[in-house]
């Protein structure tokens, strides 16, 4: 079976006594009650941290933003500013919810729930360290592909259901828009998954290591630019800036958003920063190292052994590092993508799609070849290996 | 107990699904119950421990399809129940024709077939069997689609190749000629 959040609790000490004593005072064999609970749990930590993350990006778009502008940015609602969010969030609730008159309410109102539902159930397999993750489902990978294009769906019946001319242009072009760079996204994960594997999460971050010479994006020059080509899809799927053609606010007024209000226009924010993350995640479990700790410092035999913490202690601190390497690793490239946004402008429609089946998808083609090549006449053997070996051959072969 | 509770309801939302989209009389509104039928049924192959079809359900048909038909029925305008037959009864294109109703009539022996020959096996007393251990099945789907059934598999590939080049060139810029 898959490996989960459940398979790593269940082989602490404490767990296994929880489980005893629940069997014996209700009566039955409470392994699988314990297990729904604590899946019931960390789900409910995971899509609560994530929300936060999702209010924590408007922040930080918006911090961002203004430092790019040599602006102030939110400064008011507590230290830096920090709880605009919070107080942003309160407001939306706050609103007045207005459904358009000529509207199609059914879709009107499944439309968000839709984009929400996509990219949460995407966090099911979102790789945050080796314990700590719901689970690692042996499909992972194409699970994720799967889900998130509900997100898809969910923009385009918001376009349609507004009955308004601008939110109707903006859902066709998210709509033919995330179709199309699914493409050369798809081909440059196949193209990890080729090198990682397996379609397994945990399988394509095992490949790697800590160190950034280990990491799939150095692996081969085939590598470096899948992961350009995947980070430039992913920003064309997240409907961000330069490819914000969806909600063009300058041409559409908000696009497939824009007659939605209140909390529904929340649930499309919060889809969508949720989204910028959890694509800047899969970039960092694909291509550059995941959840790994430099010189394996998260190992548990190294903590326990070597530097003496006790067993229960020294599994949370490994998980907690390399949630930490995963974190920063997203959260550096979070910034990257908010630095892009506020830098370049909007690419026109044509544009985006020469971009991408003129471009992108042959390139990501190619790539594919180029590192099933790779694997099969190196051995699968990082380019810095193989500059390694060469040099100690030469060096008379010690 | 948690395979009969997948089970049932995704099997529940396969079937409500499906009715939902013949008695919907909005046909944007019967492509959105689609989606939770197809959803259904990647559920029904999960409880089948048939994991990547799952996903190539969502992939597939989700993503893809439901998209394209949601196209389909927007671009055609969908949903116009202006035509109006002299009794005040809406008219439907294939309604009232002795050609269509014997089709129709064929296709309803047929279909009454399949589904009692499914019924028949379901009746029967068969044991109750026990599903194998869960493995992973991409590696198989993917030695057997290169070994067994490559013919089928390099004939979809070469379709889909026309049907992509047939889009192309049906959305390339013309030159105008003047």
């Amino acid at each position: 079976m898959n490996e989960t959040v459940v398979t790593f609790f269940s082989g602490s000490h404490p767990y296994q006594v929880v489980t005893e004593l629940l069997t014996r005072y209700l009566g039955f064999n409470a392994t699988g009650l314990l297990t729904v609970v604590t899946f019931f749990v960390a789900c409910f930590v995971i899509v609560n941290v994530m929300a936060l993350v999702g209010g924590l990006g408007t922040y930080a778009e918006r911090k961002i933003s203004a430092d790019m502008q040599m602006r102030q940015g939110p400064n008011r609602v507590g230290p830096f500013g920090i709880l605009q969010f919070l107080a942003d969030g309160v407001k939306m609730i706050m609103k007045e919810d207005i459904v358009p008159k000529d509207s199609d309410k059914m879709i009107f109102f499944i439309a968000p729930i839709l984009c929400m539902a996509g990219v949460f159930a995407t966090l099911a397999v979102l790789p945050f360290s080796s314990g700590f993750t719901l689970t690692h489902l042996n499909i992972g990978v194409f699970y994720l592909l799967g889900v998130s294009s509900v997100v898809g769906v969910g923009i385009f019946l918001g376009g349609y259901s507004s009955n308004s001319k601008w939110s109707m242009i903006g859902g066709m072009r998210g709509a033919s828009q995330i179709i199309s760079y699914e493409v050369p996204v798809t081909l440059s994960i196949i193209a990890m998954v080729l090198l990682g594997g397996g379609l397994n999460f945990k399988d394509i971050v095992g490949a790697q290591g800590g160190l950034p010479h280990q990491w799939f994006i150095f692996h081969n020059p085939f590598t470096v630019i899948s992961f350009i080509v995947f980070f430039i899809g992913a920003l064309a799927e997240t409907n961000r800036a330069p490819f914000d053609l969806p909600e063009a606010e300058s041409e559409l007024v908000s696009g497939y958003h824009t007659e939605f209000t209140g909390m529904r226009f929340a649930f499309f924010a919060l889809a969508e920063y949720v989204e910028v993350f959890v694509l800047c995640g899969v970039a960092v479990a694909l291509y550059l190292g995941g959840y790994q700790v430099p010189f394996e410092l998260s190992d548990t035999f190294l903590l326990h052994n070597k530097i003496g913490l006790p067993l229960g202690p020294a599994r949370i601190l490994g998980q907690l590092l390399e949630v930490g390497g995963f974190v920063s690793k997203t959260c550096a490239l979070y910034y990257v993508v908010i630095w892009i946004r506020w830098t370049l402008p909007r690419l026109r429609v044509d544009q985006l799609m020469t971009l991408c089946w003129k471009y992108l998808t042959p390139i990501a083609l190619i790539n594919l070849v180029g590192v099933a090549f790779w694997v099969y006449y190196f051995d699968g053997e990082s380019m810095w290996n193989l500059i390694f070996k060469s040099g100690a051959a030469a060096a008379g072969g010690h | 107990m948690f395979d009969n509770f997948l089970f049932i309801s995704s099997a529940a939302l396969t079937v409500c699904g499906a009715l939902a989209v013949v008695l919907s009389p909005n046909l944007m509104h019967a492509c959105t119950y689609l989606l939770t039928s197809l959803i259904g049924v990647s559920g029904l192959y999960v409880t089948l421990s048939a994991d990547f079809l799952a996903a190539t359900q969502l992939v597939v048909y989700v993503g893809g399809v439901v998209i394209l038909m949601l196209f389909a029925i927007m671009l055609t305008g969908g949903n116009d129940n202006k035509s109006v037959n002299k009794f005040g009864i809406e008219k439907i294109a294939p309604m009232g024709n002795i050609k269509t109703f014997t089709l129709a009539g064929l296709s309803a022996l047929l279909m009454a077939l399949v589904i009692s020959k499914i019924i028949v096996n379901v009746t029967k007393a068969v044991p109750k069997g026990e599903l194998p251990p869960f493995s992973s099945t991409v590696e198989k789907i993917g030695e057997l689609l290169i070994t067994d059934h490559v013919l089928a598999f390099e004939i979809s590939s070469v379709l889909l190749l026309g049907a992509l080049i047939g889009a192309a060139l049906i959305a390339r810029p013309r030159k105008i000629e003047s």
